[in-house]
């Protein structure tokens, strides 16, 4: 193993070991508090473009398996970690983390004091960082240089629809750099998807006859997106039953009014306890968040809070009071767990039914 | 034979999507009273009150009625002439939901309305179900619907609710 560098925007440089990819390579760094599904974060494109610190000081302990992917190619820049398992055991492995994230050419770097990291990281925010060979001058010249594209949602979101077929209810799923656990649970409901691209038009959702729409998930800033989704949103859900989720949510909420704030510091991982407001019963879910709904800026008159993250008072679930749209925060699909918010897909596909009306 | 259809978990969403629909299709809870048909019924309007005091912040009135008197399937009996007027609250302008577990020949409903006669001219009247399992015998329908369930006639639904069943679900009974 090389001998590798971390640098950082603020001129900080950590020295780790590097495994994967002996690239070199510049992202947005963000940490992430998770345990476990380290596979489903790598390849979840809301991390597009960005490296990711591991607090968990031990990842890859369980490999690479064929269940766990949530994009078909990962778009992450880097993986930090305290140690990386070169032994890893798994019914179903295919690879270790370091040959996967070799064939997809993103570097790792281990042996990072990843607390350290967390700690700098929670009171910074999320900041430029490299993963090089050399610490010199030169590499934080270019770090400082390089300017990251606000435009993600461009680069990961499907540029053409395509077909997710099934036998049940019609759905539409606008993809904003969706992760496949919305495919996954909208499958297991039998549902017959098509996924569009973020660019779809009213028109071209109504000529598809859904009885549902899904905003995805996706990378980046809501702000960044053109006004057109906006309008689509606002045409849509008085319509058709409405479901979306996370930059879905923060876009369902600025079409409604709403505006959105940076949130700080950021929630990336699995242990935020929520609390849904209706039955005050106390849900987790896996969070990846850079922004958040401002709560002085929902209209009460039009959006009722569903779910609120009891650690900072934030924003997780909204709803429209006068028809069946409604918007979560944080990834109810599961991948990674916990699961406790998987019936948010079955209040989705009752929404649709009922909108529909009995079957008799 | 006895098949869980529902289970706690559904019939817990069920009652939450029950909830934000009233608040929908009666654009917010102004004038709302909910009247749940004894036995299971109260205890459905009652968890629905609950949600709607955690969503709105606001105590809904929640009424008790006991449709036995204005069955008609009962022989016409003195004894059982319908009683007085049993709601705590009166229901004129109000908008009333009322909540039974079970709508199938509609029969139940229909003597409800009569019950709830004596107590003034409500805005509206609407129905909210948790289960609908078809095979009406009148003219009447759930504007609020848990789950529809088709079924044969001869079959049975069982609610069972925590508050007297000890816990939450529904099942199909057949007894051929």
């Amino acid at each position: 193993m090389a001998d590798r560098y971390l640098i950082l925007e603020d001129g900080s440089a950590y020295l780790g070991e590097g495994f994967g990819s002996p690239a070199v390579s510049t992202g947005e760094i963000v940490f992430n508090t998770s345990m476990t599904g380290y596979q489903e974060i790598i390849t979840n494109q809301i991390y597009h473009n960005q490296i990711i610190a591991f607090t968990q000081p031990t990842i890859g302990s369980y490999g690479i398996n064929h269940d766990s992917y949530e994009s078909i190619l990962p778009t992450v820049k880097g993986v930090v970690v305290r140690d990386v398992a070169s032994i890893s055991t798994n019914r179903q492995r295919r690879w270790s983390l370091d040959q996967y994230l070799k064939q997809q050419n993103i570097p790792g770097i281990s042996h990072i004091d990843t607390r350290h990291l967390a700690k700098k990281l929670r009171v910074s925010g999320p900041m430029k960082a490299s993963i090089v060979d050399v610490a010199d001058a030169h590499a934080f010249d270019q770090l400082g240089a390089t300017v990251l594209t606000n435009q993600q949602v461009a680069a990961v979101a499907t540029p053409k629809p395509f077909p997710n077929p099934g036998t049940g209810l019609n759905v539409v799923v606008i993809d904003f750099g969706l992760k496949h656990g919305i495919l996954r649970e909208l499958s297991k409901r039998a549902c017959n998807v098509t996924v569009l691209p973020y660019t779809a038009t009213t028109e071209e959702i109504i000529n598809l006859d859904p009885d549902g729409v899904v905003l995805s998930t996706g990378p980046g800033k809501p702000q960044d997106l053109p006004d057109s989704v906006l309008e689509m949103i606002q045409n849509i859900q008085n319509r058709i039953p409405l479901f979306a989720i996370g930059l879905g949510h923060e876009l369902f909420a600025m079409a409604n009014g709403a505006q959105i704030m940076k949130l700080s510091p950021e929630h990336h991982g699995a242990n935020h306890p929520i609390r849904e407001v209706i039955t005050n019963q106390i849900i987790y879910a896996s969070q990846g968040q850079g922004y958040a709904v401002d709560p002085e800026t929902i209209d009460r008159n039009k959006l009722i809070t569903t779910f609120v993250d009891l650690i900072d008072g934030t924003i997780q679930g909204l709803r429209y009071r006068d028809f069946p749209a409604f918007s979560v925060q944080f990834f109810p699909d599961g991948a990674p767990g916990p699961t406790d918010a998987l019936d948010i897909f079955d209040e989705f596909v009752e929404s649709m039914q009922q909108a529909r009306g009995p079957i008799w | 034979m006895q098949k869980e259809v529902v289970d706690s978990m559904a019939l817990k969403r069920a009652l939450t999507r029950i909830t934000y629909e009233i608040i929908e299709q009666n654009k917010g809870i102004r004038d709302v009273v909910l009247v749940g048909i004894k036995t299971r019924g109260v205890y459905i309007a009652e968890r629905i009150a609950e949600r709607l005091q955690q969503l709105e912040d606001a105590q809904i009135p929640v009424g008790e009625l006991d449709i036995t008197a204005f069955r008609d399937d009962q022989p016409l009996n003195a004894a059982l002439a319908p009683t007085d007027y049993q709601l705590e609250f009166g229901v004129a302008d109000k908008r009333v939901i009322l909540i039974d577990d079970v709508l199938f020949t509609g029969r139940t409903i229909r003597a409800a309305l009569d019950a709830l006669m004596g107590g003034g001219r409500p805005q509206s009247i609407s129905l909210a179900v948790l289960v609908d399992r078809g095979h009406r015998e009148l003219p009447i329908r759930a504007d609020f619907i848990g789950k529809n369930i088709p079924t044969a006639r001869q079959e049975r639904i069982k609610v069972s609710m925590a508050e007297i069943d000890g816990h939450d679900g529904i099942e199909i009974i057949n007894d051929n």
